[in-house]
């Protein structure tokens, strides 16, 4: 595949710098001049309201330009940050924006800021954690937090998920939680959309089926990459609702699934890593293996990996040699009965027949013996 | 009769192959019947115990190879005793056997005084002699089958696989109670019988357990052993007969063993897919404004905050007359009663002259030294005057900031 990462990287980074190279020549000798007025800026008496800060912020096309020459856009429409949630609960600019309460503003030099990333960067974490202390602890253990740690400045933090100034509930509607996910992870969301989830949440805005949160967690969020343990326990994942009976039963869909699934060498062996060595790298198949990790189908969709016309490409994943029958040897997550697995379903009624046949005569058959023999022994001991 | 009398019971031969057995099935059973209950606490503890599923697999398929050759030389064995030594098969079952079970029954619930007497092998021994070859049979077909689902569902129909996979499973169960049940009870708790360590049993024990043996034993009644050269000369026929079998069996155990590989070894990756992928154009934290975008200026014109025309002023200057007006207009959404940033508040004529933090805004007749207008005139400031609007605060600061 070709990667078509570094010519987006292009248009999106450097056409708007040129634009804003351009445009913003006349600012940067005031930006420099700021510098040294650092130690004689007023301190203000109180934090400024909100429409001081609007009286320029409100403006139009109000644009200035990073050290990095990015342009960084520093309008904000009234109405939207006023609808938002820290617009309707009166929030002011300056709780989120501490630094830049005073005016002149610091430069960005003084901030340490010269890519539009590293203010966001710097801004997310002093603001949002005052007072979403709960939230913001979560992400230090989820999977984008620790790739920012490793140097990915691109790894999301709070705002690229739920916005700045037009911060609204993330779940009106519920399907817009997994939009928030597509803005970087828009091949998945691809494959997601197409999957008998994605397509019930987009489509009919179905409340049962997960988003990408339901999976991966909000927050901290988890994935293959954050250890080896998400996919070794990943059918815990599925459990919660396909072994729900109350659940699987309003769409008819079966809730045995995952007993069965333990049930045979898959899944005991899973169930068993997970116990002995939970953050061991596995080939032994989760759910996801075989019924796709985004993209899963209803089984009976003629592009479900599962479908019988496509099992065995599927089997082959791991069991290359495989051949024709060979799928048929998996009874499909049936309990099996005369109908669906004829010949377990007899083995085990020829066991159920057999074994207590067996060991019941060999029972009867030492009792009797035992019973006779202490008998036999008393007897001798009275004649004696 | 001398107690110190012994009977032979089971050659060295005999003995070493029952004590491989014993090791390969307890083996055999122990690491099977774990996995097959992965839910128990005690079945997941001995495997943690014993390294970990995977070497608990390796054990039973190692076990489950010593037990096949085991399996091989008994054969040899029974080969060798029926065309070379031509001894009777005591071993197989007769009517004999039903009529002493009978009779133990009979005997046990006191129907009759005397217990049956039983030759070389008893119906007990006969019984648990006959399940293990039963077990052998089935456990070695089913375990192939699971050993090797790629094989066996190149012949037969998919569903042999977990139908095996029952049959192994139940026929382990089976097996392992029926010893627990039968062989513990007849040979350990009964009476401890040794022979399978010393080899023999004395008189005693033989009168009580093969009363028809010892009976044939003390009438001289015994197979005798054929003559040196007829057994040289069956030799000559049976060991290359059987040691081609041995081979053929040797290779059946090879094929067993090493025939198919089942799966990879590799860790497929779950999906082809690549994860950090953006949206173009990329949102970004502050949207773009959908005007042109147009720089903050040194001496930007627009006033802040406002549309609102600025009044004309008189041509002397007071405070009320205009100025106060203007600073109302262009300085009051941040200088006001309510802002006051930097202290200062430029709403009434008394508080502007009272300065802010950095000390007196306007300082009347010397416009040079007031921070209003040093402050404006460096550019810049967001509630920006323009040049005509600086020069009539100039003027009437110049002229003393008259109120009135």
């Amino acid at each position: 595949m070709i990667n078509a990462e570094p010519i987006r990287m292009f248009r999106r980074r450097f056409l708007p710098l040129f634009g804003g190279v351009l445009l913003l020549a006349g600012l940067r000798p005031a930006l420099r001049s700021t510098a040294s007025a650092v130690a004689a800026r007023p301190a203000l008496a109180q934090n400024p309201a909100n429409d001081v800060c609007l009286a320029c912020h409100g403006q139009p096309g109000m644009t200035t330009t990073l050290p990095s020459g990015e342009t960084l856009y520093l309008t904000v429409d009234p109405q939207v940050y006023n609808n938002s949630v820290h617009g309707v609960n009166n929030q002011a600019c300056t709780d989120c924006h501490v630094e830049t309460s005073g005016y002149p503003h610091p430069t960005f030099q003084e901030q340490g800021v010269t890519t539009r990333r590293t203010l966001s960067l710097k801004l997310y974490r002093a603001a949002c954690v005052q007072c979403h202390q709960d939230q913001y602890n979560a992400a230090l253990d989820g999977v984008h937090d620790k790739a920012l740690a490793a140097g990915d400045s691109n790894a999301a933090i709070c705002t690229d998920c739920h916005g700045t100034h037009n911060i609204t509930p993330p779940n009106q509607p519920r399907s817009r939680e997994s939009q928030m996910c597509e803005r970087c992870h828009s091949e998945i969301f691809e494959l997601y959309k197409q999957s008998v989830h994605g397509a019930a949440l987009l489509g009919e805005g179905n409340p049962d089926v997960p988003g990408c949160i339901d999976c991966h967690q909000v927050h901290s969020v988890e994935g293959p990459s954050s250890s080896g343990s998400f996919h070794l326990f990943s059918p815990e994942i599925c459990r919660r609702c396909h072994a729900d009976r109350t659940l699987m039963g309003k769409y008819n869909i079966s809730a045995d699934v995952f007993d069965t699934y333990v049930a045979d060498f898959h899944g005991t062996t899973v169930a068993l890593f997970q116990k002995a060595s939970p953050d061991q790298q596995t080939n032994k198949p989760v759910c996801i293996d075989c019924h796709g990790v985004h993209n899963m189908r209803m089984v009976d969709d003629p592009e479900s990996t599962v479908i019988k016309e496509n099992l065995l490409a599927t089997c082959q994943k791991c069991h290359p040699d495989a051949t024709s029958n060979f799928p048929t040897s998996w009874i499909s997550h049936y309990r099996p009965d005369p109908k669906r697995a004829p010949l377990v379903f007899f083995v085990n009624l020829f066991y159920a027949i057999l074994i207590p046949a067996v060991l019941g005569v060999m029972v009867i058959l030492v009792v009797l013996d035992v019973r006779k023999r202490i008998a036999s022994r008393r007897k001798e001991r009275q004649h004696a | 009769m001398p107690k110190a009398q012994q009977y032979r019971r089971f050659s060295i031969s005999d003995r070493v192959e029952h004590w491989v057995l014993t090791i390969s099935f307890g083996l055999l059973g122990l690491t099977g019947l774990v996995q097959q209950h992965v839910d128990s606490a005690l079945a997941t503890g001995i495997i943690n115990l014993l390294g970990g599923i995977e070497t608990v697999r390796l054990m039973h398929h190692i076990a489950a190879m010593v037990m096949m050759f085991e399996t091989i030389y008994h054969i040899g064995v029974l080969g060798y005793k029926f065309f070379v030594l031509r001894t009777r098969a005591t071993i197989l079952p007769g009517k004999q056997d039903a009529i002493n079970l009978v009779q133990s029954l009979r005997y046990n619930v006191g129907m009759s005084k005397d217990r049956p007497k039983q030759g070389r092998f008893t119906f007990e021994e006969k019984l648990e002699y006959w399940a293990v070859i039963w077990g052998t049979v089935v456990m070695g077909i089913t375990g192939f089958m699971l050993w090797n689902p790629i094989a066996t569902t190149h012949l037969l129909s998919g569903s042999f696989v977990p139908a095996a996979k029952a049959a192994h499973g139940k026929e382990a169960l089976l097996a392992v109670l029926a010893i627990l049940i039968w062989h513990l009870y007849h040979v350990h708790i009964r009476h401890l019988n040794l022979s399978m360590f010393k080899g023999t049993l004395n008189t005693e024990e033989m009168q009580d357990e093969h009363p028809a043996e010892l009976a044939d034993i003390q009438a001289g009644r015994i197979d005798p052993r054929p003559a040196a050269a007829a057994i040289a000369r069956r030799r000559r026929v049976f060991f290359p007969v059987f040691g081609v079998l041995t081979v053929l069996m040797l290779v059946g155990i090879a094929f067993f063993v090493g025939f198919e590989k089942t799966s990879i070894a590799t860790i497929p990756p779950a999906e082809e897919v690549v994860v950090y992928s953006p949206l173009t154009p990329t949102p970004l934290p502050t949207l773009p404004p959908a005007a042109t975008p147009a720089p903050v200026q040194a001496t930007a014109t627009p006033a802040p905050g406002t549309a609102v025309e600025t009044p004309a002023l008189a041509a002397a200057p007071t405070w009320e007359s205009g100025i106060g007006d203007m600073m109302k207009t262009k300085c009051g959404a941040c200088h006001s009663s309510a802002n006051k940033l930097g202290g200062l508040d430029l709403t009434s004529y008394q508080a502007a002259m009272a300065g802010g933090i950095s000390g007196p805004a306007i300082v009347p007749g010397e416009a040079n030294t007031s921070l209003l207008v040093t402050r404006q005139a460096s550019g810049n400031h967001p509630g920006q005057l323009t040049a005509e609007e600086l020069k009539q605060v100039t003027d009437w600061i110049e002229a003393g900031a008259l109120e009135k």
